[in-house]
């Protein structure tokens, strides 16, 4: 029975949308860049002079190779998300990285998994290779409680020890110099440190010896070091105690084998670093070089000495900066590479259309003036037509020049004083945020960052929301985009000016925000100068306006009455809607509580502001008009149960007026959990869920209709709607987990609408809305084909030629942003999680543009063999006349 | 055909029955009990499989794959050899993939019961309590590469050739066109066993034949253009209408060469009713619609 329908469901949609990309359409319009962001270690492939690998693990739990020439990635592993996949240390000799739980062993030249053993629970301490004459064999894992040597070819256990008295001793530092010991040291805080050399053969305690403090001494700035010559172990601990930074000891040692160099670096304060040395005695330290705090040190540095052919010793280095930036300097202070890697985690972008030219914005200027006259007009035209012609010709000038040109040396550099709208708006400014606080310009269409500006003392947890104020639209005044960043902890929050093409901070002075902020909202209202009005409310609900020029004061007074906005307590499980005052205080008009002992609010989302509906309804198969129930305050709230047992597990849809409160429709899955995924726009709202009960993905869509009447066809008021809307409901299910969804968006609305969704595989489903209509039949009837209905199919098909990023995967997506462009039939889609990756989409095809396999050369030969074909008939008809004339 | 189907159908239903109830009999504590809960400290299991991508080295597609269970609840790395394991899984029900970029593989639904028993089954999302048996330890097989390009709609020669429509109208034609000159029909013996064999083919004479038709109409045309050359006489073209409407087309011509053609028409006339449209009602009303249209 199935399949005959899904048979049909495949030979449909075959006919219906064959939206793919082309293969020779590979990187025409799309792009890729990939990260692994900020690096927790690194190594250099120091084997061979001519290897040009290098080593990477980072705090997004992945371990990646480089081309250390280029920057380019080799390989990269992405390992789980979160703390389970936290990369503890990484080891290089040949191969090696050893994660958490997992000890890893890893084929560099492959990027294959060599062997991989599970230890035993404990808080990881540190590890080390162990060596015998002069090879590497085995690897030792410090644990909290025990110590347990593997073997570097296969993982498996030597042995395993436990340590003694580990509930009082500490256990920090595992070394092994070559000898057939491994020493192990355990700190007793303020009293003594013990060393334990086990045997290497079958793990038994060789000695054990206790250091009391004696050996200790005390170095400058309050710090006592203690030495021991058997180990060439450097304990380090503060006599001062209100002392907030614990000094770090960095030693280098190169080869497992061999003892480490005997000058080491201490570090006594986030920017104080000491290079010390160790006399040959063994005992006395003798201080090399005092860095100041004045020698800036950056977050990290990964230094890599080799000799050269010549004896003289050359270096590379590896600097990590604050910024998440990863530089690459060779020699003589040559900056190989830069990676930015803040841009591995965006946490919000937008999309700004590029400024117009000069000659495109008189042109512009010419139809936004009011008329002086005719002859004035007639003037501005010719003299509009004449930039233009002369544009032209510069154009024409520059083709011919470059034409002459050999062609390896002509380059399109994408810079900012270049950067100037296309015809169809196709190319825009990607304004990217990153959770390192650095904003990024990037350009749309090559992918290169134009501009970059790093916000300095932003919190690691602070949230961030981009607002567009002000469009290119309004030249001669710039654009302006505006930056909300609040503390996560605090809820204090500063806002931050720029203008979204160059990257410069604004001389408007933000106004002071001394009070935590609950909400923001972007009112359709403008001020003299174009900018939108920013609101944003404060704890006690006291509503601050940016800009807040009279201007603006005054128009919001004047609409204060019909200005609502609802504050979401998730903690609480309160929603509720607030309406503003004259005097720009707010009232409460409406609450909606959610108990939360049993749910807990996670979503809401109204619709997108930008969002244009194109039909008022549907034409069913009787002619008649089903009316889309499109009411533009409305709100999707999602709950889930706080019992997370899966029988009585559920996931709530709320669908709540924001204006009014009133809870228009109410769905509650049962047997259900979350992560819930939802998009809501046009009249239907597409959310996804886990089902318990048959251990799967499930996708139910919601649509809401008038009826075949509209109740005021002209405008939408929340408060003047006596029906209820209809709701429609079909679930399907989804073969795979999804990490986000977003709906394309287009200029008019016109073109469907296809559901974008990021798999865990990092494809990009390009999924069309048809498939998730309510009201596919489940028996075929005369109107449902005449209305382009499919049959309902339990199960949603997903097809390789609808990943709109093919084999491009975007690791871990988080986000997708789909903007308009200027033609209806284009989407503009970026989709970031660890990668980045922007293309277009045409849910509908390009309807209205030639596609760019147009095949010019057939048209026109067909043209003109038709031409030439009727000259030769007409002059063989002329013959036959004349023929048939003289008979 | 049908029937092959058929039976092929069946055979695979009793396999799949089979294997039901062998996993029935086997079958103890079912891990659809455990309902996917995860006891926090319960044992950890390790799944274990290899993944082999038929005619690709195994180099030139780990690096970019990995193992995930249940979506990226858990993941697993691929050794140099394509073999896997995931470990610290908790038992439950779990979906196990491989993911590449490159290559498809199937996916396996993995059930670990709480004393740490395995099995392998296909992954049914409608029918979730099937159960038809795969290996374990996993063997995935890629079934090739991803298919993520549509074809280009281009236009060729050869397309338009390859069209049904297009050869059904053109191999008559040249058959017609060419047969006569390969077989000698002026031997007296050869004509007669033709005739024979033409009345065997026809079997209602009282049918208006559309062979008959088609000499005329080709002789006709010959004959037209030898009018123009020669100046011999043809007379003209009576069309009636109608379901059974022909062509009827007199002209004196070359019999001889007529009959040659004839011939030959008639064969693959018949031909044609009974390979092209032996679902038709009438064939013969059909063949001679689409070359009347012709």
């Amino acid at each position: 029975m199935s399949k005959p329908t899904s048979l049909f469901v495949i030979f449909f949609s075959l006919f219906v949308m064959s939206e793919a990309v082309f293969e020779d359409q590979v990187g025409k319009f799309d792009w890729r860049q990939q990260y692994v962001g900020k690096t927790l270690f690194a190594h250099f492939d120091s084997h061979s002079q001519s290897s040009k690998k290098l080593f990477l693990a980072t705090d997004k739990n992945i371990f990646a190779s480089f081309n250390s020439r280029t920057g380019e990635l080799f390989w990269r592993h992405v390992d789980k998300a979160g703390p389970e996949g936290t990369i503890d240390i990484l080891l290089l000799h040949g191969q090696g990285d050893n994660s958490g739980r997992l000890l890893r062993s890893w084929d560099t030249n492959m990027g294959g998994l060599n062997w991989e053993a599970v230890l035993d629970t404990g808080s990881f301490q540190a590890a080390c290779f162990v060596a015998m004459q002069d090879t590497v064999k085995h690897v030792a894992v410090l644990k909290k409680a025990a110590i347990s040597l593997h073997y570097l070819t296969n993982g498996h256990q030597k042995w395993v020890e436990n340590l003694p008295d580990s509930d009082t001793v500490q256990y920090q530092a595992v070394y092994s110099g070559g000898e057939e010991e491994v020493y192990v040291l355990g700190v007793v805080p303020n009293s003594h440190l013990t060393i334990i050399a086990y045997s290497l053969e079958d793990g038994e305690i060789i000695k054990q010896v206790t250091w009391s403090r004696t050996l200790c001494v005390v170095v400058g700035h309050g710090v006592l070091m203690c030495v021991d010559t058997a180990t060439l172990a450097l304990y380090v601990d503060t006599l001062v105690c209100n002392r907030l930074y614990i000094p770090v000891l960095v030693s280098s040692q190169p080869h497992p084998a061999r003892s480490p160099i005997s000058e080491f670096f201490l570090q006594l304060g986030p920017d104080h670093h000491v290079l010390l040395q160790l006399n040959a005695d063994g005992y006395t330290i003798a201080p090399l070089r005092d860095f100041q705090p004045s020698d800036v040190f950056p977050p990290q540095l990964y230094v890599h000495a080799f000799l050269k052919k010549d004896d003289s010793v050359g270096y590379r280095v590896l600097v990590q900066t604050q910024d998440h930036a990863l530089t690459f300097i060779q020699q003589p202070g040559r900056v190989v590479w830069t990676r930015e890697e803040a841009l591995a985690d965006v946490v919000t972008m937008e999309m700004v259309d590029l400024p117009l030219t000069g000659t495109q914005a008189e042109l512009e200027g010419e139809f936004g003036k009011k008329a002086d006259g005719l002859f004035p007009m007639v003037l501005k035209r010719l003299s509009s037509q004449v930039i233009l012609l002369q544009a032209w010709l510069a154009h024409l000038w520059k083709l011919f020049y470059e034409a002459r040109k050999p062609h390896g040396q002509v380059k399109n550099e994408v810079t900012i004083e270049t950067l100037s709208r296309d015809e169809f708006n196709l190319q825009k400014m990607m304004v990217m945020v990153t959770a390192s606080g650095k904003l990024f310009g990037i350009d749309s269409k090559s992918g290169s960052i134009l501009w970059k500006h790093y916000l300095e003392n932003v919190q690691p947890n602070a949230v961030f929301k981009l607002i567009v104020q002000r469009t290119t639209a309004h030249f001669p005044h710039p654009p302006q985009c505006t930056l909300l960043i609040k503390d996560k902890d605090t809820g204090l929050a500063s806002l931050h000016v720029f203008n979204p093409i160059f990257g410069r901070k604004s001389h408007i002075a933000p106004p002071a925000l001394p009070r935590p902020i609950l909400q923001s909202l972007l009112l359709p209202v403008i001020d003299q100068d174009y900018a939108k009005v920013l609101l944003l409310v404060d704890d006690q609900y006291k509503v601050t306006a940016f800009p807040s020029t009279k201007n603006v004061l005054q128009q919001l007074q004047e609409m204060a009455s019909s200005i609502f906005f609802y504050l979401i307590r998730s903690d609480q499980g309160n929603l509720s809607g607030f309406r503003l005052r004259k005097d720009l205080s707010t009232e409460r008009i409406w609450e909606v509580v959610l108990p939360t002992e049993v749910q807990k609010i996670v979503a809401v989302n109204g619709k997108r502001p930008n969002e244009h509906v194109h039909s008022q309804g549907r034409v069913m198969g009787d002619r008649s008009v089903l009316y889309k129930y499109l009411n533009p305050n409305l709100l999707a709230v999602v709950t889930e149960s706080t019992d997370a047992h899966p029988e009585r597990a559920f996931v709530g849809v709320f669908l709540v007026d924001g204006v009014t409160g009133r809870i228009i429709h109410e769905a509650v899955q049962r047997k259900a959990r979350g992560p819930v995924h939802f998009v809501h726009s046009e009249n239907w709202v597409v959310y996804e869920y886990w089902n318990t009960k048959s251990r799967r993905n499930e996708f139910s869509v919601l649509e809401l209709f008038e009826g075949t009447e509209l109740y005021n066809s002209t405008v939408f008021s929340s408060l003047d709607r006596p029906h209820l809307p209809q709701v429609l409901q079909q679930t399907y299910i989804f073969p795979s987990p999804i990490t986000t969804m977003e709906a394309t968006l287009t200029e008019k609305g016109i073109t469907s609408r296809h559901l974008l969704v990021g798999l865990p595989s990092g494809a990009i489903l390009s999924l069309p809305k048809m498939f998730l209509d309510p009201r596919r039949p489940e028996v075929v009837t005369e109107h449902s084909r005449e209305e382009n209905l499919i049959p309902y199919a339990p199960e949603m098909p997903i097809r390789t030629e609808w990943f709109i990023n093919y084999n491009q995967t975007v690791a871990r997506v988080k986000g997708i942003y789909t903007a308009p462009s200027g033609l209806e039939s284009t989407c503009l889609v970026v989709a970031y999680g660890l990668d980045i990756y922007q293309t277009r989409v045409y849910p509908s095809k390009q309807f209205d543009v030639l596609k760019d396999d147009y095949d010019y050369v057939l048209i026109s030969s067909v043209l003109f063999a038709l031409f030439f074909a009727t000259m030769i008939s007409k002059r063989l008809a002329q013959v036959k006349l004349l023929n048939r004339a003289w008979r | 055909m049908w029937l092959h189907v058929r039976l092929s159908e069946v055979c695979l239903f009793l396999q799949a029955m089979f294997i039901l109830a062998c996993c029935f009999s086997d079958m103890e504590s079912g891990p659809i009990a455990t309902s996917g809960s995860v006891q926090p400290n319960g044992d950890r299991f390790k799944i274990e499989g290899r993944a082999i991508v038929p005619g690709v080295k195994t180099q030139d597609w780990i690096s970019s794959a990995r193992v995930t269970v249940e979506g990226e609840e858990y993941i697993g790395f691929l050794r140099t050899d394509g073999s896997f394991v995931v470990n610290d899984v908790p038992s439950g029900s779990y979906v196990v993939e491989v993911i590449s970029p490159g290559y498809k593989f199937e996916a396996v639904r993995v059930d670990i019961t709480s004393k740490g028993k395995m099995r392998a089954r296909l992954v049914n999302f409608i029918k979730t309590s099937e159960v038809i048996r795969q290996p374990y330890p996993l063997q995935l097989r890629s079934s090739g590469p991803h298919t993520y390009f549509m074809k280009r709609e281009t236009w060729g020669w050869t397309d338009f050739l390859m069209n049904p429509m297009v050869m059904m109208m053109v191999l008559p034609l040249l058959i017609i066109v060419l047969l006569p000159k390969v077989v000698n029909t002026n031997d007296p013996e050869m004509r007669k066993e033709m005739e024979q064999s033409m009345n065997m083919l026809n079997p209602n004479p009282e049918l208006p034949d559309v062979s008959e038709f088609m000499t005329k109409l080709f002789s006709g045309s010959k004959s037209s253009s030898s009018k123009a050359i020669g100046g011999s006489k043809c007379q003209n073209i009576t069309c009636t209408s109608g379901l059974r409407n022909y062509c009827n087309w007199s002209c004196h011509g070359n019999y001889n060469a007529i009959f040659k053609k004839s011939f030959f028409i008639r064969l693959y006339n018949c031909f044609l009713s009974r390979v092209f449209f032996p679902l038709s009602n009438n064939p013969r009303v059909c063949t001679t619609l689409v070359l009347c249209q012709f």
